[in-house]
């Protein structure tokens, strides 16, 4: 029957997701750029909107919501799945709403305003069936994919703003955004990177490599040479891999770092970070070790190894207090803004998964 | 309504009811106040309600008392925006004034839900003074099996800090209570500060119990979290910039400012803390930041 094997297929698929990201957590699997997993979620998610058997919006959300527990569950530090997950919720909704016929002006959004002049109790529960809603769910879905796949441009498109004749940013480890910009602004501008080759993994060798072969003047430094460096830099661009509600970061262990380095000598510190990584969480200190062992770079230790606990987190908190600007795909934004950005891209039901 | 009468009714509801937020008795007391009006025009209705909210002011001078009532008022004029007849009008007000009262009645325990997840095992606690939204998220988070300390601040001249400690000792969970003059002392040994407030003006700063800013400052000093916890018709159309700026009707107890003659002798009761002395802001509305508050206030006074 067409049917159970479409659901089969997709059974297959969404459990090939999860195992693929359980293994790219130990780090047997392909190392994945947020991007590509933004990008993928989104697809898998188009094919269960498309070959889910659902009847209302309810249904679907549900459905959604499920998968989207499943994913973040198999790979907790990989918030991007989380943010598409509540990023179709959110377009199911506003679907939804659309074709109901009601304003869009009915922001679900909690605010006094909507406390005091609210008519009824209005217990949105989505049983109403519409026939089109699939269709306008997935071309809204498509749309979504469209701008992911804009990002990285968008972001580019803006360097030759921030980035002048002869500065010297700093960089640590290894963005793609980062470079995409920065390779940008090479195209009219000269001027000198300096990348910290943030260990263990000093990914901070491929961007120099990736850097210099478009001409641009790069020199590598070790991580504990950032604060002595300093004083030269004019500004600081980095990656991250999560924006926090509170405009704050998660990003690669070191940033923080960084981050002090660059307020005590008051240079700015800008991050490159596409929307799709703004994330409804707050600061919570839990503790991602790196994924694999560490034996190898402890050759010395060898004989004493089983008497070390080697501790290696992976990413770092830095407060808003130390960013001075965020760079994404719809322009320029000071941390303080963040938290309106959240609440057009997400709804607030929708933080929890 | 007679003007004693409303103020008997407003002591009536915080006397039956201890629990209850004073700006929702307030609330409650203007709409008793416009079921019972006789007025015949909008603009009449107006005047009577804002000649009452004074007579309530009059009565209890907090900050929370004056922003419930002005939130009243503008409910009054958004609804009177959509239906031009008066008797009409009237009846939409009454419902949605009871079915905001109900929803805000929730406000509490929502704030509560939110922010009892930042509170971690092991985590010890500073908070000042006596606040009822406070002691709902302990109450949560100690509902939740966490295991925490917590240090309150005796907040001197009511000793408002000793009645908080015996609430929570009902609730088993350790409690110490510390002067106000040793809170520099204590905040090493603190993880995180929760403090509640008596209004939360326009640029996400707080009006609370005199001794407040002095535990921000410090909190900042030695870099602790300072969270607010407020339920969202606390929020005011304040701006002050310094201790100045707010309102000498806010500063004092109600009975002091009739009393009294020369109110610089008078100890002030309140005090504000600016907005870059606060980490986050829990409110029935979401976690805030501070610059987050005067968005919700454009948007309900524009």
């Amino acid at each position: 029957m067409p049917g159970a094997d479409k659901e089969t297929d997709l059974t297959e698929r969404i459990e090939a997701f999860l195992a693929d990201l359980k293994r790219g957590g130990s780090g047997t699997g392909p190392l994945r750029g947020s991007g590509e997993m933004a990008r993928e979620t989104t697809y898998l998610l188009r094919r269960i909107t498309a070959q889910a058997r659902w009847s209302s919006a309810g249904d679907l959300m549900e459905i959604i919501r499920n998968e989207g527990r499943r994913m973040t569950a198999a790979q907790p530090s990989e918030t991007t799945v989380g943010n598409m997950v509540r990023r179709v919720l959110k377009i199911i909704r506003e679907e939804y709403a659309r074709s109901r016929g009601s304003s869009e002006e009915t922001e679900q959004q909690e605010s006094l305003h909507k406390l005091l002049t609210a008519g009824e109790l209005s217990e949105e529960n989505f049983r109403q069936h519409f026939v089109h809603l699939k269709a306008n769910v997935i071309e809204a879905i498509n749309e979504l994919l469209t701008e992911l796949d804009g990002t990285t441009d968008n972001i580019a498109m803006q360097a030759l703003e921030h980035i002048h004749s002869n500065e010297v940013i700093m960089t640590v480890g290894r963005s793609r955004t980062v470079e995409a910009f920065l390779k940008d602004a090479a195209r009219k501008r000269k001027f000198h990177v300096i990348v910290a080759e943030c260990a263990p993994f000093c990914q901070g060798h491929e961007m120099a490599t990736g850097l210099s072969k478009v001409g641009i003047e790069t020199t590598v430094i070790a991580d504990a040479a950032i604060f002595a460096v300093m004083s030269r830099v004019n500004k600081v661009i980095i990656g991250t891999q999560t924006v926090l509600a509170n405009g704050g970061l998660r990003a690669v262990n070191g940033t923080h770092s960084v981050a002090l380095a660059a307020r005590h000598h008051s240079t700015p510190l800008i991050i490159c970070a596409p929307m799709f990584k703004l994330s409804p969480q707050v600061f919570t200190t839990i503790f991602y070790p790196f994924p694999g062992s560490f034996s190898y770079c402890l050759p010395v230790l060898r004989e004493i190894l089983s008497k070390v606990n080697v501790h290696c987190p992976v990413f770092d908190y830095v407060p808003p207090e130390l960013i001075t600007l965020f760079i994404s795909n719809i322009g320029g934004n000071a941390p303080s803004y963040i938290y309106r950005l959240m609440s057009e891209l997400y709804h607030p039901e929708d933080h929890k998964l | 309504m007679d003007k004693d009468e409303l103020v008997e009714y407003f002591r009536t509801q915080v006397r039956q009811d201890p629990e209850v937020p004073s700006a929702v008795a307030a609330i409650r007391t203007l709409l008793e106040f416009l079921k019972r009006d006789q007025s015949e025009t909008i603009l009449g209705l107006r005047e009577n309600l804002t000649q009452t909210i004074r007579r309530l002011e009059e009565a209890d001078s907090s900050v929370a008392v004056s922003s419930g009532g002005e939130l009243f008022l503008r409910f009054i004029s958004l609804t009177s925006l959509e239906h031009r007849d008066l008797s009409q009008c009237k009846k939409v007000m009454v419902e949605r004034g009871e079915l905001f009262l109900k929803k805000i009645s929730l406000s509490r325990s929502k704030v509560a839900k939110l922010c009892h997840t930042f509170i971690k095992d092991g985590a010890k606690i500073l908070t000042h003074s006596s606040s009822r939204v406070v002691l709902k998220v302990l109450e949560s988070a100690a509902a939740d099996k966490k295991r925490f300390t917590v240090y309150v601040t005796e907040s001197q001249p009511d000793s408002a800090g000793r009645q908080m400690a015996d609430k929570l000792q009902n609730l088993n969970i350790p409690v110490t209570v510390v002067l106000d003059a040793a809170v520099g002392y204590i905040m090493e040994k603190v993880d995180l500060v929760i403090v509640g407030a008596e209004g939360v003006v326009e640029s996400g700063g707080i009006i609370n119990k005199i001794g407040t800013y002095q535990l921000a400052v410090c909190s900042k000093a030695h870099n602790k979290p300072f969270y607010v916890v407020a339920e969202s018709f606390k929020f005011v159309r304040l701006y002050p910039l310094n201790q100045q700026d707010v309102p000498e009707r806010f500063k004092y107890k109600a009975d002091t400012l009739k009393a009294v003659e020369d109110l610089a002798e008078e100890h002030p009761m309140i005090d504000y803390t600016p907005p870059s002395l606060i980490t986050l802001i829990f409110t029935d509305l979401g976690v805030l930041t501070p610059s987050a508050v005067s968005d919700e206030l454009i948007k309900l006074y524009l």
